[in-house]
Parts: C-alpha cells; structure tokens; sequence
C-alpha cells in the first residue's frame, strides 16, 4: 500500500516537472539534442517505474528492513526535523556558537540524555567546535549575536 | 617497466612526511568514523571534503586523505560488526555472521585481528591489481568516444540495478531520481535554467556535498532517533589479541580467493563491497568440507568477507580513475572531491597528472600498513568509542554536517536545501529505496547528459552513433545481460516456488 501511495505522488510530480520541463528551450544552438531531452527521458522512465509500481508494489511486512513507525515516533521525528529548520535558520541571524548551543541542547534532550548532561554537552559542543573549526581548521563561521567579541 | 618507475614516484609522493602524517590522521579518522554507529565510509568521506578544502591542501594530499579514510571506514565498521553485531553498513553483514559468535566464544582479540590482517591480505592483492589493471585500462580507454562513454554509464546504472538482489525496480527508479537532480541548475550548453522554480540558491545546481550529507547524514540522524531504545553493550575485548601462526594459515587459502573475487567484483561499475563480501562468504561456506562451522564462528568465514571487502574497495578505484565512472557510493564521492579540484578522471589522468594517480595508489599501500599497525594494539580505545551514548554522539555529527555544507558556499539555503534532501531521503529510505543509487545517479548524471549530447552534435543528431563501434555494441550487449538477469531469476525462484507449492 505505502509503495501505491508513494507511486502515485512520485507519478503526479513526474507530470507537473514535465510540464515544467517542457518550456525549455535554448533561443538559439548548435547542437541538435536540446536542454529538455534528458530530464524528459528521465522523467519518462521514473513514470513508468512508477507505474510498474503500482501495478506490482512489494509485499509490505514480509521483507522490510525498516522498522514500522508508531505515533509516539512520529511525534520525535517532526520535533527532530523543526529542530533542525529552526537551527537552519538560526545559523546565520544569531551566529554559529549561539544556535549550535540551543540546537545541541534541544537534539540532545530528544535523545534522551538527562537536563545536565545536554546542557553541558552542548555548550561545550559549540564552543569546541566553533574553536575547531574557525580558529584551527580556518572554516569561516558565522559569529552572529557574539561577533563583538571578535577579536 | 614504466609502471615501475611511476610506482616509485608515487611512493616518493605518498611517503613525504607530511603526507605521511596526512594518511595517519587519515586513518584514525576513518577508524572512528567508521566505528560511529549509522556513519559509513560515504558519511566520512563526504564530510571531509569542505574541511580538506578549507585547509587547502594540495590536490594530492587531499586524494590520499579521503583515500586513507575510504579504508580507516572499511576497517572500523569491523569493529562495530563482531564487538556489537551490528553492521556500521550493508557490507558488514556478513562479518556478524561469523565474528559476532567468535567474540560470544571469549575470542573477540583473535577475531579482530584476523580480520585486520584479513583486510590487510585484501587491501594489498587488490591495490597490486591497481597497479597492473589500471594503466592497462587507461590506455584502452583513450580509444574512448563520448558514445562509448554514455553507453558505459548506462551500463554502470543497470549494472547497479541488476545487482541490487531483490528489489532491482526501485533501484533504477532511484538512480534516475538521482541523474534527474543532477538535470537542476543552469544547463551549461545552452544556458537555459532548468528546475530552479526562481530561486537563485538552485542556479547552479545541487552542490554534492550538500546532497550526500542530507542524503546520508541527515537521514541517518533520523534513523538513529528510533533506536534510542535499544541499548547496545559491547562484548569484551579481552583475552589472546593476536591471532596464531596456525590460525593465519587456516586463512590463508580464503584470504588468497577472497581477494581476486573482491578485487574483480570491485571493478564492476554498481556491484561494489556488498555483493563482493556475499558472494565469497558463499563459495567459502561451499568449499570449506572438513569441519565447517561457518555461521558458528569459523574463522575463514570472517576472513572471506573482510578479504573480499577491502579489496573491492580498492579495486573500485580503477574504473574511477581510469574511466572516470564511479563504482560505489563511496567512490562516487571521491570523484566528486576530484571535479571540485578541477581534476577531471579519466585516461588522461595517467598521463598528464602522474603524481596524484601513482601518488594515491602509493598510499593505499602506506594506509594499509598503517592500518594494521595501529588497529591491534588501539583496539581497547576503539571499544571505548563504541560505548559514547547517543545523545552526545548525534548533536555533533549533525553540527559537523551543518558545518561541512556551510563552508562549501557560506549560505544558509544550502542548510535548507541539506534537510528537505535529508526528510526525503529518510522517507526513500523507509519505502526500503537504496540512497547510494541516487547519489551514484547524481554523479553520473551530467557526465552522461554531456556525453550523449556531445555524441548526438557528432553525428549531427543521428542516433545511430549510439550503436555504431564495436566497443558500444558490446556494452549493449553487456547491458542486455544485466537486464536479463534479475528477470531469469525471478523467473526462476517463482518457478521454484510453484514447484514446492505443487510438491
């Protein structure tokens, strides 16, 4: 059923990139296969894949070697995936030693670790790190919120 | 002897001190990183390349690091397979099946230093493959058009999907997702931007680093989230270290095997570690008559995988550097840190830039060795890594990850770009889809359009140039087979199937 479902989006999307596809097309070349020939072949045979997946999708259950995912999951996989996002964009406004701290601290609470430890182990991760990083492996990083203490 | 002479410049290159020192750390490095549940040789190559560039290394220095770690990867995964029975990656498997119960029986020491010297016997029969297939290769392969180049990727796509075991459709259906990311950005012939839906983060396309860190980092951080459950506790490392003389030579015939059956499967565009570790696990089980105990802890059956294992990773970097066409997610990577140093792999390679070939063949030699002097009297700290918890370990692989992808351009889009990449991979992922296809697609992907474009303006757009020599008619010929294969064996296991049914 999940590879129906998973087909048919796959299917959708493959029409709306044709139709995006479509447009491309050089103002003038030399060259007889234009910009919009491979990604349609592509989008083609993705499509037909699709398709055959549809038609013949696996059996479910029988050999997944993932393991099914339960509400309880699901509910840390969002929290974990907005604690990224919020990192993301965190990283250039309040700079890198801030929003690593805060993001560290938050991953490391979503994996179980226990107040103390998630505190101190993500303070000292980005402090180490930004040292690292931007002083030893020269790798610029944003300061953000702290860039008046730059020296 | 040509080779010879180059050889020994190449080792005059890798045996600087200071790329000496490089593929120690190179090394150590890979171990960890390899040990680190969820973190494989593509997580750890990929992550070094924006750091190896920061530092600005010499394009020699920086091969021979990702090189170094490539097979620090290879070997720390061990670890993690017969300390844990866990499988840091796909080619590990086999190694649980046999040196988890040798770890249970109290020889944990004994397993891990076969297996090192296992790798070890691997890495070196396959690196002097290398060294005499790779040039040959070279030389043939000037012959080379870019017909005979689209053709032989095709070949290396179904190559993959024919190999990938029991779900071949979706393998090809990922490979073209991959060739189709590979199609966003501004296309370099006609200057028409493609898929960009107006944003000016996509112009020129999807950085790699940028997807092999959300396709591997990020969806391995979410994988990583369901097992918090799970404890893992490591068996004890203790008792004899090193294994006896009378044990290495009960080894050595599958050591010998092994390593040819690794080393030529290795070469094969898409078959990779995984299917070389299976297949001589397998004919090992079969040949071994007098007193089999494979899946028992038989020490042959620990050293056939971990011998077949390191040798294909090195013989994978023969099509890689002689043709240009990775074999493997890994050396997908690899040849990706090469476009971003302007090094364009191919036949020409061997010829114009001597240094870095001989150079990184050369330390593949060094790393080895260094590898198996460092891995068995360090194997008490190893262990201790494994027991780092999780919610120390993840918040730091995913800030190193956001860091890697920073510095490659210094935007924050990319950092968006890298999850939205990483939640679909992970959702690719649960619907059991191979992300290396994708990676390998990605890879591939422009050198293939550009090929067949170039092919096409050749024969001013007759096709027929497609089929024309004998070289790309016995490429389709080997692409049929592929595409034969899995449907005969589908065939016949439900033939199989029927039969038992009936019976």
């Amino acid at each position: 059923m999940q590879d129906r479902i998973f087909a048919g989006v796959s299917l959708l999307l493959c029409v709306a990139l044709t139709l995006t596809a479509w447009g491309y097309h050089a103002p003038f070349s030399y060259e007889p296969v234009g910009p919009r020939a491979f990604p349609l072949l592509l989008l083609l045979l993705i499509a037909l894949g699709a398709i055959y997946l549809i038609v013949k999708p696996s059996r479910t259950g029988s050999e997944a070697q993932e393991p099914a995912l339960d509400r309880h999951m699901i509910r840390k996989i969002v929290l974990c995936i907005v604690a990224l996002l919020i990192y993301a964009s965190l990283f250039e406004l309040a700079g890198f030693i801030v929003s690593s701290a805060v993001f560290a601290i938050a991953m490391a609470r979503l994996y179980e670790g226990t107040w103390v430890a998630s505190l101190s182990s993500g303070v000292l991760l980005a402090v180490g790190l930004y040292l690292l990083f931007d002083k030893v492996l020269d790798v610029p990083l944003p300061l953000g919120l702290l860039s008046a203490l730059e020296i | 002897m040509d080779t010879f002479s180059y050889l020994g410049q190449g080792f005059g290159v890798a045996l600087s001190p200071y790329n000496l020192f490089t593929a120690l750390c190179g090394t150590l490095i890979g171990t960890i990183v390899g040990l680190l549940p969820g973190l494989g040789p593509i997580n750890g190559v990929a992550l070094l390349i924006p750091i190896a560039f920061a530092l600005g290394l010499p394009p020699e220095t920086a091969l021979i690091l990702l090189a170094a770690v490539y097979l620090g990867c290879e070997y720390g995964g061990r670890i993690s397979s017969i300390l844990l029975n866990i499988p840091g990656e796909a080619s590990a498997v086999m190694t649980t099946l046999d040196g988890y119960p040798l770890a249970r029986q109290g020889k944990a020491g004994v397993a891990l230093s076969i297996s090192a010297w296992s790798s070890f016997v691997g890495g070196l029969m396959a690196t002097c493959g290398v060294v005499i297939f790779a040039p040959l290769l070279a030389k043939w392969a000037v012959a080379f058009g870019p017909a005979e180049y689209f053709v032989l990727m095709v070949f290396a796509i179904v190559c993959l999907a024919g190999m990938a075991g029991n779900k071949p459709m979706k393998t090809a259906i990922a490979c073209c997702i991959g060739l189709l990311l590979s199609c966003v950005g501004i296309d370099s012939n006609s200057g028409v931007y493609r898929f960009t839906f107006g944003s000016l983060g996509l112009a020129d396309g999807i950085q790699f680093v940028v997807l092999v860190l959300g396709l591997f980092s990020v969806s391995e951080i979410l994988v990583l989230l369901e097992r918090t459950h799970h404890g893992h506790k490591a068996l004890d490392a203790s008792g004899r270290m090193l294994f006896n003389i009378k044990e290495g030579l009960s080894v050595l015939g599958t050591n010998l095997r092994s390593g040819v059956v690794g080393f030529f499967l290795g070469i094969l565009p898409g078959a990779g570690a995984t299917l070389a570790s299976a297949v001589a696990y397998m004919s090992e089980k079969r040949l071994a008559i007098k007193d089999n105990k494979f899946g028992n802890g038989d020490l042959r059956g620990l050293a056939a995988p971990e011998t077949a294992n390191s040798a294909s990773a090195c013989g994978s970097l023969v099509p890689m550097l002689t043709l240009g066409v990775p074999g493997s997610g890994t050396t997908a990577v690899m040849l990706g840190a090469l476009t971003l140093y302007n090094i364009t792999p191919g036949p020409l390679l061997f010829r114009d830039q001597p240094d870095i070939v001989w150079g990184l063949i050369a330390s593949l030699f060094v790393a080895n060795i260094m590898l198996i002097v460092i891995n068995v009297p360090m194997i008490k700290i190893f262990t201790k890594i494994l027991a780092v918890p999780y919610w120390a370990l993840v918040p730091a692989i995913a800030i190193i990850t956001s860091i890697g992808v920073y510095a490659v351009h210094a935007t924050a889009f990319d950092l968006f770009l890298m999850i939205g990449i990483g939640v679909a991979g992970y959702i690719l992922r649960k619907m059991d889809f191979p992300l290396s296809a994708i990676l390998l697609g990605f890879i591939l992907g422009g050198l293939m359009e550009q090929n067949l474009r170039r092919a096409l303006s050749l024969s001013n757009g007759d096709l027929s140039i497609l089929w024309g020599s004998s070289i790309t008619l016995g490429v389709w010929a080997l692409v049929a087979l592929m595409i034969a294969l899995p449907i005969w064996r589908m065939w016949r296991g439900r033939r199989k199937a029927a039969a038992q049914s009936v019976g």
